[in-house]
């Protein structure tokens, strides 16, 4: 905790050079990001800037649910939220909106490319970096070393590991590998996973641009695991959180998922305490290996009565000091380079030393303000052709006709 | 035909009890079951195949239902904005409904179509307008902010229950009371109102269990965590990616044994009061 | 006693039938015009305009151009098929099922308030709590449904893997949250009918089936007028149950109309259409209503 005060101290008085005025301040953080240890953080630019006070809002504990909320509360244009908590994929959309004010003086080469990226719109900040993530490969370790099987790099690879450890286990209950294919936002990255790691974007400078063999190509990959035993066959209704709970009580080899899963895997009430590795997501045959970015972003409300105090409080949540201490108190990756080689993180999630490469290599979901009505598609579709309603080749012929529509 | 064994059956006792318990197991399996799940554990929740009665029953998911998130604040809340809507609600559509049952209007049948077509107004698609409207009035955050709305959502039905307990009661004890010297207005309350009083009830009852159910709204206009209701609280367990399965049905119980409990003392009049009233709208 | 002598204020205690009638419907007119009337006409007027918030666009008049982009739009055919669905299986469903009920119920049973209890839990259980618990009660592996399949010796169903299964378990979810409210209704509509017209009916020597044709069901029509006209409305604003049992999958084959306006209006943030859409949703259910109101009246 001492490191969070003394050098924070002296950047909130650089930061806070225009005088702040005595304002209480209202912000937004998802009951799932830990708003117990971000209290602390604010208390302590509590602390540096007398007269401003921050309350915090807790809710909409999913993204969508979050979404929804503040979608209604901006576009009544509500003065209520000074700061939002926001998922990497939303800036662009509340800029474009005007919901969000622009930031200015922020060197975005301090954090992992891929962060200054999602929040850069137009050449305009719009929101800066609470915490990073990203999709991992979670395996059982103990598995692996007993049949001699090396960690996967393909996915060909993966499904050959699986084929062996579950005919040797012989045991019903362990499936190859879990993955997300309700239609809920990771079935997005589940889609975009393979496809990215064919060289293939989805959206460039706001055009559209599907490789439809590489589309097919990962939609076929998907059904074909549901199809050959190396998923469950009910993979279409099967959400993040089911998952890790798949993994954590023994019933699944390989896992696909997002950080917060790690603790859980690790705990005590876990059954393969001690037994997880975390590794890169495989990559298709011949193609290069890719993760999807997560992490959530601090906007500042257009709508805020206190913008100057509001925007200092959203300088100081996204600095060097307050990753390292959300990534020592809450185990929330950092968004920048070097909080992951600090020693004190690293002792208190020593994980955070293979999870770097990982969240760096990361590529963010297309940044587009009508994200929403991409998500919306490509992960029906993918969970429609899971569920074998259609075929990979109609549902990449939808995907190409909807989102021509979205993105014209 | 006349005396078909099976007809014949339905008199008997045995019948009876079995049609009894088709009864109580189609209407009570679910929040049994809900009861069963928040009395085990996440682990044994997840075993397959699933265990019915809990092997080892815990009452700490009640104690995480209360500690997570303010459960008694949410029960307050969702109590307070029901009973305040449905006053409101009743206090109008008396009015309404004796207007309607005792004055001869002109336009009788436009306005009763007018009230039921207020009832076929899709709420989601009201959600942006009277989000604005309720900020312009500076009534978001507020009880008053869904009891509104609350109060709308059950006029209708309210409205045509009282009007046909209205047209019940005979015109000559008012006009009774009004000789002896009340107003019009007096003689609804003193006289009519407490002889529809089953009819008051039940109306109240209806509107309580609208406003006791509603989510959309509730999630939407009170988003403050000291003002929120029962439905949207209970959806605070379910985290990001987490589904707290035995700590979400312990919060359901909590939220379902008030309005059992209640059900149990008034089933008797909501019936009654359904039998003379509704049915003839 | 003074007022009624000052003329001016003699309406107040003792006004005339236009008068109270004004001001005994002057509240309802106000809350009315506050939360439908004025939401409503925005909503119309709001349809008119190509109003996206994520375009950073002021909203634009393009008149009727959202209405002519719905009949392209394959999501909107879809929904709407959708809905129709669930109404034209949940409304007879929960009718057959609610009438059942309410025979059942309206038996002379000693103890009458387990019966009750059992008919009004499902009523009083908000929606919202419903779809959880059913999401919970279908799911593949944990979900007692498929445990009873299995200790019969069926095959478990992986119910949100197809649309067909998909939308039997919803609507089975529906029948049973809305058969409750509908045996309520036709409960109370059982116990007006006079006891002694069975009575007289068993002297002329009708059978139960004859009496239920003969008697319970014409006596019965009111109750039941009402009760569906109510289930059917609320069966074409079908959103919390699907919502949270299967969120629209797999593949949107059980998204609702509302939810296609919920998402629009909320997620999509395209105001224009998403108001197109509701307006034909509110034409759509004001179409039901005048088409009941018609029946009933016809009927006398």
């Amino acid at each position: 905790m001492k490191h969070l005060s003394l050098a924070a101290l002296a950047a909130m008085g650089a930061l806070a050079s225009p005088a702040l005025a005595d304002a209480d301040l209202r912000i937004f953080i998802s009951s799932q990001h830990q708003p117990d240890v971000w209290r602390q953080v604010l208390d302590r630019f509590e602390q540096a800037t007398p007269g401003v006070s921050v309350e915090i809002e807790t809710g909409g504990n999913t993204s969508e649910a979050q979404a929804q909320y503040l979608n209604t509360l901006m576009s009544a244009q509500d003065p209520s939220l000074d700061v939002m908590i926001l998922d990497v994929v939303r800036p662009a959309q509340f800029a474009a909106a005007g919901w969000t004010l622009p930031i200015e003086d922020v060197d975005m080469a301090q954090y992992l490319p891929a962060y200054a990226e999602a929040n850069t719109v137009n050449g305009k900040v719009v929101a800066l970096p609470a915490f990073a993530d990203a999709m991992f490969l979670y395996y059982r370790t103990d598995l692996l070393e007993k049949h001699g099987v090396a960690v996967p790099t393909t996915w060909d690879e993966l499904r050959e590991a699986a084929k062996t450890i579950l005919a040797a286990e012989g045991d019903d209950s362990l499936q190859g590998l879990s993955f997300q294919g309700k239609p809920i936002e990771g079935t997005v990255c589940t889609f975009l996973l393979p496809y990215w790691s064919l060289g293939e974007n989805l959206v460039e400078d706001g055009a559209l641009t599907l490789d439809e063999p590489a589309a097919i190509a990962s939609m076929q990959l998907w059904k074909s695991f549901a199809e050959d035993g190396t998923s469950k066959p009910n993979i279409s209704e099967v959400a993040t959180d089911d998952t890790r709970k798949e993994f954590q009580a023994g019933d699944a080899v390989f896992a696909v998922n997002w950080s917060y899963a790690w603790a859980q895997a690790q705990s005590d009430e876990s059954a393969v305490k001690g037994n997880v590795g975390v590794a890169r997501l495989p990559a298709m045959e011949g193609g290069q290996q890719a993760s999807c970015l997560g992490g959530w972003e601090w906007g500042v409300s257009a709508y805020s009565e206190h913008p100057a105090e509001a925007t200092a409080l959203v300088k100081y949540l996204s600095s060097p000091d307050v990753a390292e201490f959300m990534a020592v108190n809450g185990a929330l990756l950092p968004a920048f380079p070097q909080v992951y080689e600090d020693a004190e993180v690293l002792a208190a999630a020593p994980w955070f030393a293979d999870a770097k490469q990982v969240v760096e290599t990361a590529r963010a979901r297309p940044v587009t303000p009508r994200y929403a009505e991409v998500s919306e598609v490509i992960r029906t579709t993918l969970n429609a052709v899971l569920a074998g309603v259609s075929t990979p080749e109609e549902g990449v012929a939808a995907i190409q006709s909807r989102l021509a529509r979205v993105l014209r | 035909m006349a005396d078909s064994p099976i007809f014949g059956l339905l008199s008997g006792r045995p019948l009876r009890l079995i049609v009894a318990a088709i009864l109580l197991i189609n209407g009570l399996f679910p929040a049994l079951w809900i009861l069963l799940t928040s009395l085990k554990t996440d682990a044994e929740l997840t075993r397959t195949p699933i265990t019915w009665l809990p092997h080892a029953p815990t009452l700490s998911n009640y104690a995480t239902a209360f500690s997570d998130q303010p459960l008694h604040l949410f029960l307050f809340n969702s109590f307070m904005v029901a009973l305040l809507s449905t006053v409101l609600t009743l206090f109008v559509s008396v009015l309404a409904a004796y207007a309607i049952a005792r004055l001869n209007l002109r336009y009788r049948g436009v306005i009763l179509s007018a009230i039921v077509a207020v009832s076929t107004f899709p709420l989601v698609t009201l959600l942006v307008p009277l989000f604005e409207t309720m900020r312009a009035l500076s009534l978001l955050n507020t009880w008053a902010a869904l009891i509104l709305p609350y109060a709308v959502l059950s006029l209708p039905v309210c409205t045509l229950i009282l009007v046909s307990f209205f047209e019940t009661i005979p015109r000559d004890l008012e006009n009774a009371a009004m000789i002896d010297g009340c107003t019009r207005i007096g003689a609804l309350f003193r006289i009519v109102v407490p002889l529809a009083a089953p009819g008051v009830f039940t109306a109240g009852i209806l509107a309580f269990v609208n406003a006791w159910d509603e989510f959309l709204l509730a999630l939407s206009f009170n988003s403050s965590p000291q003002l929120r209701t029962l439905p949207v609280g209970i959806q605070m367990y379910q985290g990001e990616f987490t589904f707290p399965w035995p700590v979400i049905s312990a919060a359901l119980i909590v939220g379902i044994v008030p309005v059992a409990i209640l059900i149990v003392i008034f089933q008797e009049r909501v019936v009654a009061g359904l039998t003379t009233g509704g049915v003839k709208g | 006693m003074t007022a009624p002598h000052n003329p001016r204020f003699a309406w107040l205690t003792d006004p005339g039938d236009r008068g109270l009638a004004i001001m005994l419907l002057a509240p309802l007119a106000l809350l009315v015009t506050l939360i439908v009337v004025y939401p409503v006409l925005r909503l119309f007027y709001t349809s008119l305009f190509d109003h996206s918030l994520t375009s950073g666009l002021p909203p634009r008049f393009v008149g009727l151009q959202n209405f002519g982009l719905m009949l392209d739009d394959p999501t909107f055919w879809t929904t709407l098929k959708n809905t129709l669905l669930i109404t034209l299986v949940t409304v007879p469903g929960a009718l057959i099922m609610g009438l059942a009920m309410a025979l059942m119920a309206n038996m002379p049973f000693k103890y009458h308030w387990p019966v009750r209890l059992s008919l009004l839990i499902p009523w009083a259980l908000p929606l919202a709590f419903a779809g959880l618990i059913f999401a919970w009660f279908f799911h593949s592996e944990y979900g007692v449904v498929n445990d009873i399949l299995r200790r019969f010796g069926f095959q478990p169903v992986i119910w949100f893997n197809s649309p067909g299964w998909s939308m039997t378990a919803i609507c089975l979810t529906v029948i049973w949250k809305t058969s409750s409210f509908m045996a309520l209704i036709l409960l109370a509509g059982l116990q007006t009918i006079p006891r002694s017209l069975y009575e007289a009916a068993d002297v002329d020597g009708a059978g139960k089936l004859r009496q239920f044709w003969e008697i319970t069901l014409p006596l019965l029509r009111p109750a039941i007028a009402v009760a569906l006209i109510f289930r059917t409305i609320t069966a074409l604003q079908t959103f919390d149950i699907p919502y949270t049992m299967t969120a629209g999958g797999p593949g949107g084959s059980t998204a609702t109309l509302a939810m296609y306006i919920h998402q629009n209006t909320v997620s999509f943030l395209d105001l224009g259409y998403g108001s197109a859409l509701a307006v034909v949703m509110f034409l759509l259910s004001m179409l039901v209503t005048v088409l009941y109101l018609r029946m009933i009246r016809a009927r006398g």
